[in-house]
């Protein structure tokens, strides 16, 4: 960090120890050292301190602590957003909200939304519906359980029904915040009362909205304390599709009209050598004669009738765009795709789960992208060729989300961190590139990127965004770095 | 490319394990709880929570020691010896090393004991080791009085390989397999056995190792048998895995007691033998603890399961934490030693689990979790009986 002298580590200590307890802060090395970096490409840097916050008064605390000793925090949840996002990169001490901070506070069956505090994973508030609330469901991304569910929604993730509903910054109903100076703020209709209480968060319209100060801020302006996430009702039937794509513009146009017709939780399409990876083959390679992608197309539904209707459209969708483009995508049902694949594709099908091809090796990086729909085609089809460029098996993870308007381009990256970073980071340099030409918004951004980003957007959104900063943050507190501030 | 520390002194096992941190875990934390469970597995980690109290955090560790990034501190200590390596991260984990975690956390700690010494309260286990051939310090035994009271002939088809724990702590255990045995009519003996090696491998403490492995091959070979059988877990790991890592080949079949006495034990059998005996146990509700060395580490959860429900009156309800699940009873990994206080707290949330259930019996099948799950027993003063299965066993036939 900026050089903080003994005497003031010192200080900081004690007042952290005040805090939290002994047993819950640390400054030795071994413990800071395991959170000095993380999958990605990103720079590794120590933090200072380690502490694991459980309650809101101590987050209050903390936060005082560090405006008064001008000490970044860094909100912390299980470190793997693959965007460098935990990385301390000056300093600072680490809030590790998982181990302490992680209860589900509540959840509202009527009006379909869980309240959780910041270290809830997806695992947990999946345990907790399955067990105690059946009838309604959460989404999930093609991430380990043990990911940060309140991260996840404040980053707008995707998950598995983005296609119908977007990210996941646009199902948080309200949050609570600490702010800079100790304040803490609920935004959303969680406003009304003047104590906390578990009945009020199902919106956060038509009040001004002032949850876009901390949806995808990175943790720059505020710590969460609390989240509100919507929830949806659990169909029950639910049934996926596969299907096998041979060539690029075709497949985009299919996600494209599969989207728009908003039949469908999710559609996505991975690059068939994933299926290859999953098939467990070490280097796998794509041979002519296999489609280039496969598709996975899951749908849920009332009634059977109603599943009928939605497939009789999903297939429709497809004659007319195997007609157009010629015959060059087949569907299945997923049971027989993943017979023809491998059993282990049914992952998709039970999240949220471990896609065993991401946990491989020890580096894992992406250019996660929001991209414009009409530009799919060419991005799947260029994002594929620097994966051969830079000879690393293609891992190009794609979807359409929310009915159409927007949708996913995510080349993912597997690698060995010591021997392979240099190779993976410019292959992402590329993948940046090639996002910049065709108007894709990274998501999840880490800092070098973000700095690469200052290039090409608007010097004024820029300067706003940095007047906001500075109103929100005037010490700077709030996870330096980010963004490139 | 970084330069990486020289470990050509360590064993070559754990020079292969430690090497596997360079290309493998990205921190997907799913080594954290149960997969697909979602509940908590890792005693370390829940208790001290910070990262380097993780699997995956260890193996951090182990990267930035091999890497030269991290300097041996005293500080490095804890982190890598307060682990039970009860290998539930291992069932929980979906990635290729999945199998190797316990090996790099115990290469880790024959990596710390060579830089920098074994921590001062597991290096006590050694002195007796050398000097008894077992942990505890206990003159050592031959078995030649029990070879003597049984019977026993220096041949046999069958080797009982008593362990440590049972001939000179849980000697009930050892006595209810002897008699077992003998009721089942196994052409078995023993030999003048030493400590397998398990808590010197556990705490990365191996010099001996080596010597008390070709030892005990030795001896059990002289038998002429075909097949050894333990009733310790920790034994039963260490032959059937570590052995042959150092390079010493038993060629025989080594099975758990559970296992071998529930491949004999036939409805029939059990029926001539309470006739017998004129024992007619009374109904018991029993619920069964995995011992880690035989269940997240072996992945032997149906055998001790299939004898006990065998068992004439025994009526088994689970705890929710079972098999890949299963909660540690916090004795194992050098922990029982290095950090007596928490290995009771660790088997005290274990003993409660148990007691949730409704059971008035713990059954496991180690002499290691049954001495821990007992103390905690004693300490929390909980309502339930704790026994190993053998002799639940024995005292039904």
């Amino acid at each position: 960090m900026q050089n903080l002298t003994d005497h003031k580590k010192t200080e900081i200590k004690n007042r952290l120890v005040e805090i939290f307890g002994p047993q819950n802060v640390t400054d030795k090395e071994p413990d800071l050292y395991t959170y000095s970096y993380d999958a990605t490409e990103c720079e590794p840097h120590m933090p200072d301190f380690v502490a694991l916050p459980e309650t809101v008064d101590q987050v209050v605390a903390v936060v005082k602590l560090a405006n008064d000793m001008e000490v970044p925090l860094i909100p912390y949840i299980s470190g793997n957003n693959v965007g460098g996002l935990t990385i301390p990169v000056r300093g600072g001490i680490i809030l590790d909200f998982s181990k302490r901070m992680n209860k589900i506070l509540h959840v509202h069956e009527s009006s379909m939304y869980a309240i959780l505090e910041p270290g809830v994973t997806f695992g947990q508030l999946k345990k907790c519906l399955d067990d105690h609330h059946p009838s309604l469901r959460y989404s999930y991304p093609f991430a380990p359980p043990f990911s940060g569910a309140v991260g996840n929604a404040l980053l707008s993730g995707m998950n598995n029904m983005s296609s119908a509903h977007g990210s996941m910054g646009d199902w948080i109903n309200g949050i609570e915040v600490v702010l800079h100076d100790g304040t803490v703020a609920r935004i959303g209709s969680c406003f009304l009362g003047k104590e906390f209480r578990t009945d009020n968060w199902h919106t956060r319209y038509p009040m001004p909205d002032l949850l876009g100060l901390f949806v995808n801020w990175q943790g720059m302006t505020g710590i969460v304390t609390k989240c509100a996430v919507q929830l949806w009702p659990r169909r029950p039937i639910e049934k996926a599709y596969v299907s096998f794509c041979y060539g690029f513009e075709n497949t985009a146009e299919l996600m494209r009209e599969l989207g728009r017709a908003e039949i469908a939780d999710d559609v996505l399409v991975v690059s068939v050598e994933v299926a290859k990876m999953l098939l467990g083959i070490p280097t796998p390679i794509k041979i002519p004669e296999e489609p280039d992608f496969a598709m996975l197309i899951q749908l849920s539904a009332l009634t059977q009738k109603h599943l009928e209707a939605k497939y009789e459209i999903m297939q429709c969708i497809l004659a007319k765009v195997n007609q157009k483009h010629g015959n060059k995508i087949f569907l299945t049902e997923f049971d027989a795709g993943a017979s023809i694949v491998g059993e282990s594709f049914r992952f998709a099908y039970d999240l949220p789960a471990v896609v065993t091809p991401l946990v491989e090796y020890s580096g894992l990086t992406w250019y996660g992208s929001y991209a414009p729909p009409e530009h799919l085609g060419v991005l799947l089809e260029k994002g594929t060729a620097i994966f051969h460029k830079y000879n690393f098996p293609p891992f190009v993870y794609s979807k359409i989300m929310k009915s159409g308007h927007y949708s996913l381009f995510r080349p993912i990256i597997r690698y060995k961190k010591d021997s392979e970073e240099e190779r993976a980071r410019s292959a992402l340099e590329e993948f940046f590139a090639l996002g910049v030409e065709y108007g894709c918004l990274p998501y999840k951004t880490p800092a070098w990127m973000c700095n690469r980003l200052k290039e090409f957007i608007d010097p004024n959104w820029l300067e706003f965004f940095k007047k906001v900063k500075g109103f929100m943050d005037p010490k700077g507190i709030f996870n330096p770095g980010r963004w490139g501030i | 490319m970084v330069e990486l520390a020289d470990i050509s002194g360590l064993s070559q096992p754990s020079q292969e394990a430690l090497k596997l941190v360079l290309d493998r875990c990205i921190r997907c934390n799913t080594c954290k709880y149960a997969y697909k469970e979602f509940t908590p597995t890792c005693p370390s980690g829940e208790t001290f929570k910070f990262e380097s109290y993780w699997a995956s955090g260890r193996i951090r560790l182990a990267r930035g020691l091999l890497t030269q990034r991290l300097k041996w501190t005293a500080d490095m200590l804890d982190p890598i010896f307060a682990c039970t390596a009860c290998g539930a991260c291992g069932d929980s984990c979906q990635a290729p090393h999945q199998d190797q975690i316990v090996d790099i956390i115990e290469s880790l700690r024959e990596f710390a004991v060579k830089s920098v010494g074994a921590p001062a309260k597991q290096a006590r286990l050694v002195p007796p080791v050398a000097e008894h051939f077992n942990p505890y310090g206990a003159p050592h035994s031959d078995n030649a009085e029990i070879r003597a009271k049984y019977h026993l002939k220096p041949t046999a088809s069958v080797v009982y390989f008593i362990g440590c724990t049972s001939n000179y702590r849980q000697q009930q255990l050892r006595d209810a397999t002897l008699s077992v045995l003998q009721k089942l009519g196994v052409d078995f003996t023993v030999v003048d056995e030493r400590c397998c090696g398990s808590p010197l491998i556990r705490t990365g403490q191996l010099d001996l190792v080596p010597g008390l492995m070709r030892y005990n091959a030795d001896a059990i070979a002289a038998t002429g048998a075909k097949t050894i059988v333990t009733s310790c877990s920790g034994c039963y790991r260490t032959m059937k895995k570590d052995f042959a890592k150092f390079g010493v080949d038993l060629g025989l079949e080594v099975l758990h007691s559970s296992e071998f006495i529930n491949q004999k034990l036939t409805p029939a059998e059990i029926k001539r033998l309470q006739q017998k005996s004129g024992k007619n146990p009374a109904v018991t509700t029993v619920t069964y603890h995995d011992p880690c060395h035989l269940g997240h580490h072996m992945g032997v959860f149906d055998a001790p399961r299939e004898l006990l429900v065998k068992i004439p009156g025994i009526k088994l309800v689970e705890m929710p934490r079972n098999r890949t699940s299963a909660w540690c009873c916090g004795a194992g990994g050098g922990v029982k030693i290095g950090y007596p206080e928490w290995a009771v707290h660790i088997a005290r949330e274990r003993v409660e689990e148990a007691h949730q259930t409704g059971a008035t019996t713990l059954v496991s099948t180690c002499p290691f979790c049954k001495t821990n799950l007992s103390d905690a027993n004693a300490q929390a003063g909980t309502d339930i009986d704790v026994i190993d299965l053998i002799e639940l066993l024995d005292r039904a036939l």
